[in-house]
């Protein structure tokens, strides 16, 4: 019988679990260690992406919720856009949180992207994976980011101190490298150094965002 | 048109007193509160500092003692240096509820032991350490950083800040958005530097198993070498020029070139340091030291 080529063997079975259900497969597999070490690979990367299922890659609705509510609330963006469904359905929960942990809020949910998207994974599922749950991750992510970044340049607050014109400052230099980097991913998805620029982005946004968010919550309390 | 023209002249002797002492008066709000204190610490001592505004200078001296001067001109803010334990705090703060950025300003100079700890917080103004060789974590908004003789464990966090590290040996770690950062004859095994839009130059030694990553965004990557060196190099930019005047002998494992960008990967000598050079759309230039 004959048996089918590496490239063959390993694009067809690079996302599912049936490489040894297919006859021409198993004799491949026997005769090709490097195949052999693939599939390996794919089950090791299979058992840790299940362990790690429960810390889903895309935050719950209510942490956008949340922010955006508490955002709003302190002027730093202001409700231009119509509410998402998610905020139609969950804007009540908001009030029941605490109000210090909304600083790094921010950061949290997208560190939570980044580091469920960005392991040591097979450079073909990186780009199935970029396809399949990035892009829709990060729309919604970049879409909120983006929205405080606008109101936030537009609050009065922005111009007493030099130092939060500083901070907007450089909200707009990271702003400009998400979006490079955006471009980039897109045309090259499977090109991970991108990847990884755009989540480094990212994390610094929302580095900044919830400084910038700390820092007027110590003004609303000076001397705490 | 002068301001005697419009004053009479039976009342000019009036003027010559009441004149100056109302300038004495305006000048006093801006006369500066001068805040001296010691404190005995036993080694290993932790200093902390908040300051909203200022230049903060921090200096070893022999001394198992910390001594704070403190300049503010403003009376809406207080300056609050205390100790706790071996620890010694010292702070800003503002104690009225409108307040300008020029009134937060207070400038410190701090002598502290070799040995200390250091932790400062600074947005705006200046931060100059020298030789202090305890770790220190340094944070700032736009405040440029700087660092001379220091040792230990060094993490320093700026927004917009600069930062240059002169003579810094321990582990550095240091990451900015659009400060640009000078490590000069640094003697350090472990440096991590990171800035979005700014410039990175390392001109230091690179220690056996030493790992040296650098990383920006954009602006330019400089890292000098000797020829007695030994590192291995991966130096990629994603959109941007690699220029290396090093000689490098091709890695064992081709499969580890970057597919996207331009790269320059390779052992100088035995390789026995590692050095990371990244940038998204940044030049590299891996230049022979003068």
């Amino acid at each position: 019988m004959a048996t089918i080529s590496c490239r063959d063997f390993q694009t067809q079975h690079e996302g599912t679990n049936d490489a040894l259900r297919d006859v021409s497969a198993q004799a491949h597999i026997r005769d090709c260690a490097s195949c052999r070490s693939f599939i390996e690979d794919l089950g090791a990367i299979r058992s840790v992406a299940h362990s790690l299922e429960p810390a889903d890659a895309e935050p719950p609705a209510r942490i956008w919720v949340s922010l955006r509510a508490q955002l709003e609330e302190e002027g730093i963006i202001r409700n231009a856009a119509p509410k998402s469904w998610f905020v139609e359905r969950f804007g009540g929960w908001f009030n029941s949180l605490p109000r210090p942990a909304l600083a790094g809020a921010y950061l949290c949910a997208l560190l939570a992207i980044a580091f469920g998207l960005s392991g040591p994974i097979n450079a073909r599922i990186n780009r199935q994976r970029w396809l399949d749950g990035t892009e829709s991750s990060t729309t919604p992510l970049s879409a909120h980011l983006m929205s405080a970044e606008q109101a936030s340049f537009s609050s009065p607050v922005a111009s007493e101190s030099p130092v939060t014109a500083s901070l907007h400052k450089n909200l707009e230099i990271v702003d400009n490298y998400i979006s490079l980097c955006e471009n980039s991913v897109r045309e090259e998805p499977d090109n991970e150094e991108a990847r990884d620029y755009l989540y480094g982005a990212y994390q610094q946004k929302a580095d900044l965002l919830a400084q910038m968010s700390e820092r007027r919550l110590n003004a609303e309390a000076p001397g705490q | 048109m002068s301001t005697t023209e419009l004053i009479p002249l039976r009342n000019k002797w009036k003027t010559g007193v009441i004149i100056p002492s109302l300038l004495l008066v305006s000048a006093v709000p801006v006369f500066a509160h001068n805040i001296e204190k010691h404190f005995k610490v036993e080694p290993h001592s932790v200093v902390t500092i908040h300051n909203p505004n200022g230049k903060v200078v921090v200096k070893a001296w022999t001394k198992s003692e910390v001594m704070v001067i403190a300049t503010h001109t403003s009376d809406k803010v207080e300056v609050d240096a205390e100790q706790s334990g071996n620890r010694i705090d010292v702070m800003t703060h503002q104690i009225s509820d409108s307040i300008s950025p020029e009134d937060l300003q207070a400038d410190y100079q701090i002598n502290v032991p070799e040995d200390a700890e250091l932790q400062i917080h600074d947005d705006s103004g200046e931060v100059t350490v020298a030789n202090v060789m305890g770790d220190m974590n340094v944070e700032t908004v736009g405040a440029g950083v700087d660092l001379e003789d220091a040792a230990g464990y060094l993490t320093v966090k700026t927004v917009g800040g600069s930062f240059q590290c002169v003579r810094c040996s321990g582990r550095l770690e240091v990451s900015s958005i659009s400060g640009s950062f000078k490590l000069l004859s640094l003697h350090s095994f472990h440096v991590h530097a990171q800035t979005s839009k700014g410039n990175i130059l390392f001109d230091g030694e690179f220690l056996p198993n030493g790992i040296y990553r650098l990383k920006n965004y954009s602006g330019v990557i400089e890292v000098h070498f000797s020829p007695g060196d030994s590192f291995d190099l991966s130096a990629s930019s994603l959109k941007g020029k690699v220029n290396s005047q090093a000689s490098l002998t091709p890695p064992s494992h081709p499969q580890n070139v970057p597919k996207f960008g331009n790269a320059i990967l390779g052992s100088f000598n035995s390789g026995h340091a590692k050095v990371e050079l990244s940038s998204f759309d940044g030049t590299i230039n891996i230049l022979k030291r003068n």
